[in-house]
């Protein structure tokens, strides 16, 4: 809740958004002058809403660099997910390379066998047999959901989570208020109204037949 | 908005709970679901739950919110002293919630002490400057002690922030129609429009607006107005027929001397009168003559 709160900037920034959006829909139910007083209320060079100066723009890279603790956290995590993992599959590799580790009670197609069969290299094998490190692999990705079951929602072997939050991360609102500001110059305004002259006309003559 | 479905429900429970009927609670619940305005009865309602132990408890966690829902009807009602006993249980259950120093800054309010109600909510909002129902308060408050260029000031400062709040921009019309200052609420009623463009009620009052600021270009707007409400309502709405006979009788009124180089449909306002007189015949038929009259004071009537 409280990062809610914690800025109103970017609440502000979000609520112009949506307004900027309503006028570039509702654009042609407004009469031409009002039309674009409002555009160039929003998107002029000088103090337009929608106009962010160059030099204000937050770098994103830049942000990272002004917290060295979130980028060292983030690299202590990944660093403690991939030297157990090289590890292991090192081990995996030296001492079990080429054995037949499993085999599957129902026959399979040819195309498995890049899938079931890594580190065999003999096309004649039936594919239902199993080697080793494809083993290991099927063990490695197939394992997350029950990990996740076993040890919690967020422990240390499921990666995807965090990088859900990475990409997720810190909705920068500089980067839609340009792209709000472009797509709103681009506006071309038909004011409907006219039209509607008619098509009361319309409407009531089909009221009174 | 309360759909019609919801409206023919919220009636019936209320029957039903008026004679005694059980289900107060559901239509407590529905009352605070469609944000209508029962304070009489859910002052009446709620309170019989919650002098009742075993009904209050068997609520659980939901006790809370109906003593928040019983306090602000209070308010409304002018019990004040049901409400402070109301606000009292709920600041010991939670002391330290921004939620309950709303509702005591209400309690001020409703006493009319308005200093210590500003106070109040000043204090609430350093704490949280996002909460949208304080600033509306105090919006309400100037407007209570009848503080309208307050309440215009308040109002402006809120939607600086919160611009797409489309009730905000319909209340600062609504004031600033009050005030005869129709410029500005032409430009409240053109951002409503904007965010609902659908919505006939927002392209008649606008209408309106303009009709009344007047001028030649005004009163064509204006009209184009009323016809796309007459379209968006399918020719139901009396006051925009009577306002499409209303601007061609003042744009012909204007445009008499000049050239009639631009086109204006003759056919649209003959088209209304005849509606009109249509409505009436059929439901004002005593009223009709008036009509007649009005309209060949106009000069549309075909």
């Amino acid at each position: 809740m409280v990062h809610k709160y914690a800025k109103p900037r970017g609440y502000k920034a979000r609520q112009l958004i949506v307004r900027a959006r309503n006028l570039r829909s509702g654009a042609n139910f407004i009469p031409p002058r009002s039309f674009r007083a409002r555009r160039f209320y929003f998107s002029n060079e000088e103090n337009g809403l929608l106009h962010v100066p160059k030099d204000q723009a937050p770098n994103p890279q830049a942000q990272m660099f002004s917290d060295p603790n979130m980028a060292m956290d983030m690299m202590k995590k990944n660093l403690s997910m991939i030297i157990p993992q090289t590890l292991t599959f090192a081990w995996v590799n030296f001492f079990f390379s080429g054995f037949v580790a499993a085999k599957i009670p129902f026959p399979l197609t040819q195309r498995f066998r890049s899938m079931l069969q890594n580190g065999i290299d003999l096309s004649t094998v039936d594919v239902s047999y199993v080697s080793s490190r494809s083993w290991y692999f099927l063990n490695l990705f197939g394992l997350r959901g029950l990990f996740s079951l076993i040890l919690g929602e967020d422990n240390a072997t499921d990666d995807t989570q965090r990088m859900m939050q990475m990409s997720g991360f810190g909705f920068d609102p500089t980067k839609s208020l340009g792209a709000e500001k472009d797509s709103l110059d681009i506006v071309q305004h038909d004011w409907a109204l006219p039209k509607f002259e008619q098509r009361a006309e319309a409407v009531l003559r089909k009221v009174l037949s | 908005m309360v759909s019609k479905t919801e409206e023919t429900q919220l009636s019936n429970l209320e029957t039903q709970v008026d004679n005694g009927g059980g289900g107060a609670w559901e239509y407590l619940c529905l009352v605070r679901k469609l944000k209508v305005r029962r304070s009489d009865r859910v002052l009446k309602h709620g309170l019989s739950i919650l002098n009742d132990l075993k009904k209050r408890s068997s609520l659980g966690p939901d006790e809370w919110t109906l003593y928040e829902q019983v306090a602000v009807a209070a308010m409304d009602c002018q019990s004040l002293e049901v409400a402070k006993d109301c606000i009292k249980v709920l600041r010991k259950k939670f002391p330290e919630s921004k939620r309950v120093g709303r509702l005591e800054g209400m309690l001020l309010e409703a006493k009319g002490a308005w200093a210590e109600a500003e106070k109040a909510y000043s204090s609430l909002l350093e704490d949280n400057p996002l909460d949208q129902v304080i600033h509306k308060r105090r919006v309400a408050m100037a407007k209570g002690q009848g503080n309208v260029s307050v309440a215009i000031e308040w109002l402006n400062k809120y939607l600086e922030i919160f611009m797409a709040d489309h009730d905000a921009w319909r209340e600062l019309a609504e004031i600033y129609v009050s005030l005869q200052m129709y410029k500005q609420a032409a430009f409240c009623y053109e951002e409503l429009i904007l965010s609902q463009p659908m919505v006939p009620l927002y392209h008649l009052a606008y209408a309106d607006v303009l009709y009344t600021l007047g001028g030649l270009e005004n009163l064509q707007n204006a009209k184009k107005y009323y016809a796309s409400t007459i379209d968006l309502t399918g020719g139901k709405n009396t006051r925009a027929l009577f306002g499409v006979c209303l601007c061609s009788s003042a744009i012909g009124q204007i445009a008499k001397g000049r050239n009639k180089d631009d086109k204006e449909s003759p056919e649209l306002q003959s088209l209304a009168a005849t509606a009109l007189e249509r409505e009436y015949k059929q439901k004002a038929s005593d009223k009709l003559s008036l009509l007649t009259a009005a309209l060949k004071g106009l000069k549309v009537s075909s």
